[in-house]
């Protein structure tokens, strides 16, 4: 099969020594496991090739872009391909008319931002991980980030895809028409497939017109509780942010270790509130409005951003917050729990609960605007007692998550990590029809088996 | 936890789309030498640490503190240890304890790049002096980089400082075999060089080179395990208190070497990785720029701690020439989307790096060293 693969290919794009497979074995967990053998395709043709490869030799192919996923949706569990899309890195058509772009998949997400924003074009889903991941991984995941408030997540901006399927064959699904409602709508059924079903090569992308002026206010909370409930004395008020973001202390002083910038160290949480629009009148009223009921509501202090460096480096300071928590601890697992927003300052309580009762840190920063938290536990995977706890830790958070109306994951996928709490979340129906959609696509169980989907038990 | 924010600014990543190639890759590596996955490190193995530019950009990153940068100048140590050192890094440190330079000339050649100065330089043969000027290997010896020193020791002498030359008793300052993982032979040449600057009485050692600035500054003191008794300074920061104090003569119009039918020239600076994020030296070359008339700084977006690699750190060049070169390629693109017409550096690798590039890309660019504009700048003698 290496030979092969060698020949479509060429040898310099296949990698079979231990130090490039030790190189594609992980992600951004702490899961890792050896391909047999890792691909560096430059396009749909070359990644087709590579599928059907595969699926004549009934070889595993586990999709991965920058690999900065935390749910280990691309660790290869069981050995085969490991198929980078990092070379599909053409940004193919911008069109400025339909308000479209087509891209590869391995188009670095920031990179995409950048360039339509050049055309005062704006593609709004930021993931944090935004200049380490490529569009095709954001795709797989659906990934969200913190203007997902205002302006939806990943899925809402795909309008079509190019697809590479198990058997090698390529789809194409979508186009630039707004309204389309012909027949089932496969780009959905792609979007958060977590490579399961095929490999996604290229995307059609809706855009927006920039936000001319943003304003960020930053705001301090003695109390965490009166943080949570701010979030919905907000949003109650009618006010639709563009971002609502809650740090709590344990994250703040991570971030503060990590790049000084002289954040407060006793308090118990903050709120980024961020306000966006094309009238900066009516920005600014919303940041003022925001700012009242962030003081009504306990807020000790509220500071607005004053120029743009100033923006800029909050929002690093946001970035990094999930991998400065490395700080702390050696290891760290985050999850990413959605709840209804009226549930969010129950669910924290909860969660901090959980802290208390195991002994083990839980730091609790997200898009509280959506509903959507990143309760991450801290520990040392190395004590096999600690990491007992965190596994009980964890299930218990998926709990409150579900007993509050919510569910298992906003936007980092499901992987292998949230697996075995699918059938809790979806219930025994769901899962089979999903498992009928996958044998339907992926008859040989070759594109990324193991993720996502439960041992099935028919 | 492996976030991967470090492939974002590494610059070989970002050319290679390799994950193989990325810091991230390279820790892992290590790990698995350490944990046993890896049984017997062989010449493959020890390639994933050598093949680096020791930028420190994904260490400056690195949200989790990981020091990438150092991690690896300690690896490359032990693969030496196991004989796995890349064959031109072998002769490299083979040259430098042999004649004490990186060129493998005679060390007694140190002063060539002086011989055709307008009068030799003063510093030459002193016994006293207030200041060392700290050559360096390349622009001792290496034709196409004596401007810099050139340059330098004139700019001294219009501004009247007491300096002095080391002549052959400079060795090379250690750095090179030191980011080979030889950490012995550079503490030999370490010590021989301590002694010689002692023996002037100087207050100041001055480089132009910012891989000995940083060599002198952090790592003399700590692998020799004693106070040096003298600052340490890089030319750009003499040179800036110079601009400030009024000390050096400059012109009050245009260079007459300027583009004659611009009233202004448009340069950007290129941060070198040794100089900006190990040396933290920032602000010093732009303080310089801000006093030279005529003269606007057109930054590109990655400055400062965010700068882009010239492609000639970590002995790169000398290891996969190729991958060096394509680096330059990427940082001479960037320079020349700024509009400027000169593209400024403080450092003499960076200058030759940039140069080659310049010419290989076709792009029309001048690539000069700060100190061979401050030098243009300088009135006329009268």
């Amino acid at each position: 099969m290496i030979e092969k693969l060698q020949d479509i290919l060429g040898p310099a794009k296949v990698l079979t020594s231990l130090e490039d497979r030790i190189a594609y074995s992980y992600d951004g967990t702490f899961a890792q496991s050896l391909p047999d053998v890792a691909v560096l395709p430059e396009s749909t043709e070359e990644v087709a090739a590579v599928v059907r490869i595969a699926a004549e030799h009934h070889v595993p192919v586990v999709p991965r872009g920058m690999a900065s996923g935390l749910a280990a949706a691309s660790v290869p569990f069981g050995g085969g391909i490991a198929l980078s899309l990092t070379r599909l890195n053409r940004i193919l058509e911008m069109d400025e008319e339909n308000r479209t772009v087509r891209v590869e998949a391995g188009v670095v997400t920031a990179d995409l931002q950048a360039a339509v924003e050049q055309r005062g074009l704006s593609y709004p889903p930021d993931p944090s991980s935004n200049h380490h991941s490529t569009i095709g991984g954001n795709i797989a995941c659906n990934a969200g980030g913190p203007r997902c408030l205002k302006y939806g997540v990943t899925g809402d901006y795909v309008m079509g895809l190019t697809i590479v399927l198990p058997d090698g064959r390529v789809l194409e699904t979508g186009g630039k028409a707004i309204k389309n409602v012909v027949g089932y709508d496969l780009t959905s059924l792609f979007v958060g497939s977590e490579g399961t079903l095929g490999v996604i090569t290229e995307a059609l992308l809706r855009l927006t017109t920039r936000p001319q002026f943003v304003r960020t206010a930053l705001a301090e909370f003695p109390a965490l509780d009166d943080a949570s409930r701010t979030v919905n004395a907000i949003l109650a008020a009618g006010i639709v942010p563009a971002t609502l973001e809650l740090m709590d202390e344990t994250a703040i002083a991570c971030i503060e270790e990590a790049m000084h910038l002289g954040l407060p160290l006793d308090v118990e949480a903050m709120l980024i509130v961020e306000a966006d629009g094309s009238d900066e009148e009516a920005v600014v009223r919303e940041i003022e409005a925001a700012a009242r009921i962030c003081r009504k509501n306990g807020a000790r202090q509220v500071n607005v951003a004053q120029d743009e460096a100033e923006r800029t480096s909050l929002w690093r300071a946001r970035r990094s917050v999930s991998p400065s928590l490395a700080r702390k601890a050696p290891n760290k697992l985050g999850e990413d729990i959605t709840v209804p927003r009226s549930a969010i300052p129950e669910a924290i309580r909860r969660i901090k609960g959980l802290s208390r009762e195991y002994g083990l840190p839980i730091v609790v920063f997200g898009h509280a605007g959506d509903g959507n938290l990143h309760p991450n536990v801290l520990f040392d995977k190395r004590d096999a007692e600690q990491w007992a706890k965190v596994e009980t830790m964890v299930e218990k958070i998926f709990r409150v998550a579900l007993e509050l109306g919510g569910t298992l994951s906003g936007e980092h996928g499901v992987g292998t990590l949230k697996r075995p709490y699918m059938e809790q979340a979806l219930g025994a129906l769901s899962l089979e029809i999903q498992w009928r959609i996958k044998r339907a696509l992926d008859p040989l169980n070759i594109m990324n088996p193991g993720k996502v989907l439960p041992k099935s038990k028919t | 936890m492996r976030c991967g924010q470090c492939l974002a600014v590494c610059p070989i990543y970002r050319l290679s789309l390799n994950e193989t190639d990325s810091p991230r890759a390279r820790v892992a590596l290590l790990r698995a030498v350490h944990e046993g996955l890896v049984e017997r490190p062989t010449e493959n193995t020890a390639a994933r640490f050598f093949g680096c530019l020791l930028c420190g950009s994904c260490s400056f990153t690195c949200p989790s503190g990981v020091t990438v940068d150092r991690i690896l100048e300690l690896t490359r140590g032990e693969m030496a240890e196991q004989g796995l050192m890349p064959q031109p890094l072998v002769s490299l440190g083979e040259r430098i304890t042999e004649v004490h330079n990186i060129s493998g000339e005679p060390n007694a050649n140190r002063l060539v790049w002086a011989a055709n100065l307008p009068h030799p330089p003063t510093g030459v043969g002193k016994t006293q002096a207030e200041v060392v000027y700290f050559v360096g290997c390349v622009s001792a010896l290496f034709p196409r980089s004596y401007s810099v020193a050139q340059s330098f020791v004139q700019v001294l002498e219009r501004a009247g400082v007491d300096y002095g030359l080391l002549g052959d008793e400079e060795w090379c300052c250690g750095y090179p075999l030191a980011i080979s993982g030889e950490l012995e032979q550079a503490r030999e040449t370490m010590r021989h060089n301590l002694e010689a600057v002692r023996a002037l009485g100087a207050k100041t050692l001055v480089t132009t080179c910012p891989s000995c600035f940083h060599f002198w500054k952090h790592t003399y003191p700590v692998a020799l395990g004693e106070k040096l008794g003298f600052e340490v300074k890089h030319a750009t920061e003499y040179l800036a208190d110079l601009v400030e104090a009024g000390t050096l003569p400059l012109k009050e119009g245009l260079p007459e070497q300027a583009c004659p039918e611009h009233s202004r020239r448009d340069v950007t600076y290129h941060d070198p990785c040794d100089l900006g994020r190990k040396g933290e030296v920032y602000e010093a070359p732009r303080r310089i720029l801000a006093r030279i008339p005529g003269v606007r700084l057109v930054e590109m977006p990655e400055n400062r701690e965010g700068s882009h690699c010239c492609g000639g750190g970590g002995n790169l060049e000398s290891f996969d020439p190729a991958l060096s070169q394509a680096v330059a390629a990427r940082r001479i693109q960037q320079a020349a989307e700024t509009g400027a017409q000169v593209i400024l550096s403080a450092c003499q690798q960076c200058e030759r790096t940039l140069a080659n590039a310049a010419r290989a890309e076709r792009v029309r660019m001048r690539v000069k060293d700060i100190t061979e504009l401050v030098l243009e700048s300088l009135k006329d003698e009268t």
